[in-house]
């Protein structure tokens, strides 16, 4: 794959790219989903291919195939210069890509147990003991869904400043979803886990709980209630400070969505955005994570960003375009979902980080107020500025006592505004969810976290 | 068409040399050519060469599903030969009745257009920029960020029972994210198109409504919580019924008592003036095809009539656990078939009945309420209930639209969503898959931030 993708480099310069750069994969992977004690589908997938990006003054040209032979590589690569020249054509702002460092790196992810190396009925076993597990819970459990998957691939990427970067990679998660049904109600249940590494990530100690758990909060959820709309303040858990780190503020950061126009937080750089008590980071580089990666997308070693230190808007992510833009080092977040796609600016590890507070002082001293706990999905409108997540539960605060239980409650806010009511951030870090991150139809592996943090005035919608 | 339909007969061979498996393969080969445009200037034109296939395979019920990119024939072996053993790996499957037989297939008008398949991209980025310049004209738009796809595909599909059925599809889709700025205030507009046709009408429209949505959004206020009517746009209702009626009726949801729609066939869950077809003949809607991806022939039926759950969407497992003919739902993912998935249950194009009010007269008639433009939250179909931000809003105030509303949330349950429809629009579009008019909810909780 390598000579073939130093040819195809070789071959997008001679066609007239000033730049260009490819990533091209090989993988397998598995997706295998139980529904209720039956396999659902066992889905094996065997891929190849090759994306090619020219650039010519300000445009870009991106050609996708998906045979490696040199000849049509050769081809693609030669379509992308013709694609750079007619976008060329018709850009008005003209830019360049900065020269970034060479990198000549083979990058290979830890894992212990190969999937690959793993018979198909052994995965399958695995998910049917999840399932199994979920049933025993309790006989209200209804229904119930187990999806196991892995992913163990090679991946060059190459580019025109030198770099050769060949990551050997693998990611394993499992995740378990259970219905619970009493009095005609009907309640949904989650848990998952998932990090980079083989097969033995979903046969750990943790792993072996989340049918138990899945189940457990179907059957909590049974005797909860519609959440009443209106302000209060939030208690929010580990999972949803982290999709507060993500949604409200990281994707406004990306530099990108800041070069497009469309985020508020354009010409913010150095302004205070959230209280003192507030440091947001976004950092690849942490070893045993769903978010890790060592090199970029781009051939661009990773680092850890600081987004947010003690309030004040310090730093944005980049990939080689928008750092060439906007004048800085290259910091490698440029990320593609796979070579079918180009890199965009993209999260990875995603956190608050920790304060000195205890987590019961934090709830403690809540007159009336909510504690929000566990998240399902979230979004956000950068140009907008409004972002919304959904959490899993919700328990009324009452004098700094937890009491009713509510379902469905929905978190809204601004990005500008959201972050200037964190009161108090707690000392119990975790960083939680592995997940996917879409941003323009692509999805990448990250995983979000933080403390326990109180936010003042956050808007709860909901259906009482 | 001979080269994915060869290429069909041949996995047919190798998947057969296994013996006694019941299958079916889907061969496609795709081609997509998309430009962007970001902040007004054109930014990236691509290509993308994507060909595949997929084999699946049930051994007594029990399924296996591999797939390979490209058409290498050694990579089809080894899909064939995963898929196979995957298969024997699993636990029999009393319910699994079989896959569709071969029957008389109408070939449906309006799926493949020509002059998409011979679009060159210059021609696709001059089209984009015709969209941008539309969406730009006006001093208080600070960016357009915009893009135009066009896709061509064709796919050959057997399976054991002889079935032997091909087909040709096109999409186009084009967007806009329009961003308008006053001072501090900052907005952005959003429309976009899709259907199997080249549609240069929509480059004119979709411009112009991202550009006057952006500049209307510069104007907010808030609003304090309660009940209020809400005017659903066509994006709103498209976007929530979409999974609430396409998601509630799919049928695996409903025999595992997933859906709030189990055990409510017959039953009346919608006010009279609501009515919604699944209707996969409409000419150039995306969800339209001659044949579902098991093969089944594509049907038009009633879904919801007149307020009554009249069917749930089947695939040949659902309706083979129920006794009754597939609906034609299996669905092999985008509007040119993918195969990197296997098929699973969904609706073709949701077709919601046109009532006879204009829009103006809706917002007229509801003197005070609020007019929800655009949602992307999604139901929870176990619960039956929708909360979300309203993420695009007006309010609606002495019977006319007014400035648009700074963060609010709607809730509501759906049967009541469904139930409170007191008004339904005259005009449609097709938004996220549903054809629909706009709609009135008489009373849905409105969260809001004053």
């Amino acid at each position: 794959m390598e000579d073939v993708a130093e040819a195809a480099i070789d071959h997008a310069l001679r066609s007239g790219a000033e730049f260009a750069d490819l990533r091209m994969e090989s993988f397998l992977g598995t997706v295998i989903v139980v529904m209720d004690g039956m396999t659902k589908t066992i889905t094996t997938m065997v891929e190849r291919g090759c994306g090619i990006r020219a650039f010519v003054d300000g445009g870009w040209g991106f050609a996708v195939c998906n045979d490696l032979g040199i000849g049509v590589v050769r081809e693609a690569a030669e379509k992308a210069a013709k694609l750079a020249r007619v976008s060329r054509d018709k850009a008005k702002v003209r830019f360049k890509i900065d020269e970034a460092p060479s990198n000549r790196k083979k990058d290979v992810y830890p894992c212990r147990v190969q999937p690959s190396s793993v018979p198909v009925s052994d995965k399958l076993g695995l998910a049917m003991g999840f399932d199994k597990s979920m049933g025993s819970v309790d006989e209200r459990v209804v229904s119930r869904n187990t999806r196991y998957e892995d992913y163990e691939g090679k991946r060059v990427v190459a580019n025109s400043f030198g770099s050769l970067v060949v990551t050997d990679e693998w990611w394993t998660l499992a995740s378990c979803s259970a219905w619970a049904r009493a009095d005609g109600i009907v309640q949904r249940g989650h848990e998952s886990v998932g990090n980079v590494g083989g097969y033995e990530v979903v046969q750990s100690g943790e792993a072996a709980e989340i049918g138990v758990k899945a189940a457990a909060q179907a059957i909590r959820l049974l005797d909860s209630k519609p959440v009443p709309a209106g302000k209060f303040t939030c208690v929010l858990d580990n999972r949803m400070t982290g999709m507060l780190a993500h949604e409200a503020l990281g994707h406004a950061c990306e530099a990108d969505t800041v070069l497009a126009g469309a985020s508020v937080l354009e010409g913010m750089q150095g302004k205070r955005v959230a209280t003192e008590a507030v440091t947001l980071v976004d950092d690849p580089t942490i070893a045993n994570t769903f978010g890790y990666f060592a090199y970029d997308w781009e051939g661009v070693k990773s680092t850890r960003h600081t987004l947010i230190d003690k309030g004040v808007l310090s730093g944005l992510m980049h990939s080689l375009e928008t750092s060439s833009r906007m004048g800085v080092p290259a910091d490698g977040a440029g990320r593609a979902e796979s070579y079918s796609t180009p890199p965009i600016v993209r999260m990875s590890n995603t956190f608050i980080a920790a304060g000195d507070v205890k987590k019961n002082e934090l709830i403690e001293e809540v007159r009336d107020g909510m504690l929000i706990v566990g998240a399902q999905y979230g979004y956000v409108d950068p140009a907008k500025g409004q972002f919304m997540f959904k959490c899993d539960e919700a328990y009324r605060i009452v004098r700094g006592e937890i009491g009713q239980r509510y379902r469905d409650a929905i978190l809204s806010g601004l990005v500008l505004e959201a972050l200037h009511g964190v009161t108090d951030v707690a000392d119990d870090f975790v960083l939680t969810d592995p997940g996917y991150c879409g941003k323009s139809g692509q999805d990448a592996r990250t995983t979000d976290g933080g403390p326990h943090i109180r936010v003042e005035n956050m808007l709860v919608g909901g259906l009482a | 068409m001979s080269t994915v339909s060869e290429l069909a007969d041949l996995t047919v061979g190798i998947v057969e040399r296994f013996g006694g498996l019941t299958f079916d393969i889907l061969v496609t080969q795709n081609r997509a050519a998309t430009a962007e445009v970001e902040k007004g200037s054109m930014k990236q034109a691509a290509s993308v060469m994507d060909s595949g296939v997929a084999v699946r395979v049930f051994d007594r019920g029990s399924p296996g599903f591999a797939y390979c990119s490209g058409h290498a024939v050694a990579d089809i072996d080894k899909a064939a030969e995963l898929a196979v053993s995957q298969a024997r790996a699993g636990v029999p499957d009393p319910d699994f009745k079989g896959l569709p037989v071969a029957e008389n297939v109408t070939f449906r008008q309006g799926l493949y257009d020509k002059s998409i398949a011979s679009l060159q991209p210059d021609e696709a980025v001059d089209m984009l920029l015709t969209l941008t310049d539309v969406a730009g004209d006006d001093k208080r738009i600070s960016s357009v960020n915009a893009g135009l796809m066009v896709a061509v595909g064709e796919v050959a599909l057997r399976n054991s029972n002889g079935l032997s059925l091909n087909q040709g599809m096109t999409s186009f889709d084009v967007f806009s994210e329009t961003v308008a700025r006053d001072g501090d205030m900052m907005f952005s507009g959003l429309d976009y198109a899709s259907s199997r046709r080249l549609e240069r009408s929509s480059l004119e429209t979709v411009g112009r409504s991202a550009r006057e949505h952006a500049v209307r959004g510069l104007v907010q206020k808030k609003i304090e919580t309660g009940d209020l009517p809400v005017v659903m746009d066509p994006l709103a209702s498209g976007y929530v019924l979409a999974q609430a009626v396409g998601g509630g009726v799919n049928a695996e949801s409903v025999q595992r008592k997933r859906s709030y729609l189990s055990g409510k066939l017959g039953e009346k869950i919608g006010a009279e003036g609501f009515s919604v077809l699944d209707d996969p003949t409409v000419e150039w809607a995306v969800g339209s095809t001659s044949f579902d991806g098991e093969g089944t022939p594509s049907l038009k039926k009633s879904v919801i009539e007149s307020g009554v759950l009249k069917s749930y969407l089947h695939d040949s497992y659902t309706a083979g656990k129920d006794s009754i003919e597939s609906t034609g739902n299996s669905s092999r993912g985008d509007a040119v078939w993918s195969y990197r998935s296997p098929p699973s249950i969904s609706f073709s194009n949701l077709v919601v009945a046109k009532g006879d009010a204009t829009t103006e007269e809706m917002i007229r008639d509801t003197g005070r309420g609020v007019y929800l433009r655009l949602t992307f939250d999604n139901p929870n179909l176990a619960t039956g209930e929708f909360s979300g931000l309203m993420m695009e809003s007006y309010l609606i105030e002495h019977g006319e639209l007014g400035d648009t509303i700074r963060q609010a949330t709607v809730g509501i349950g759906l049967v009541d969503m469904f139930s409170r429809i007191d008004m339904v629009g005259k005009e449609s579009r097709s938004a996220f898959g549903v054809d629909t008019p706009a709609i009135r909810i008489s009373s849905a909780k409105v969260g809001g931030s004053a």
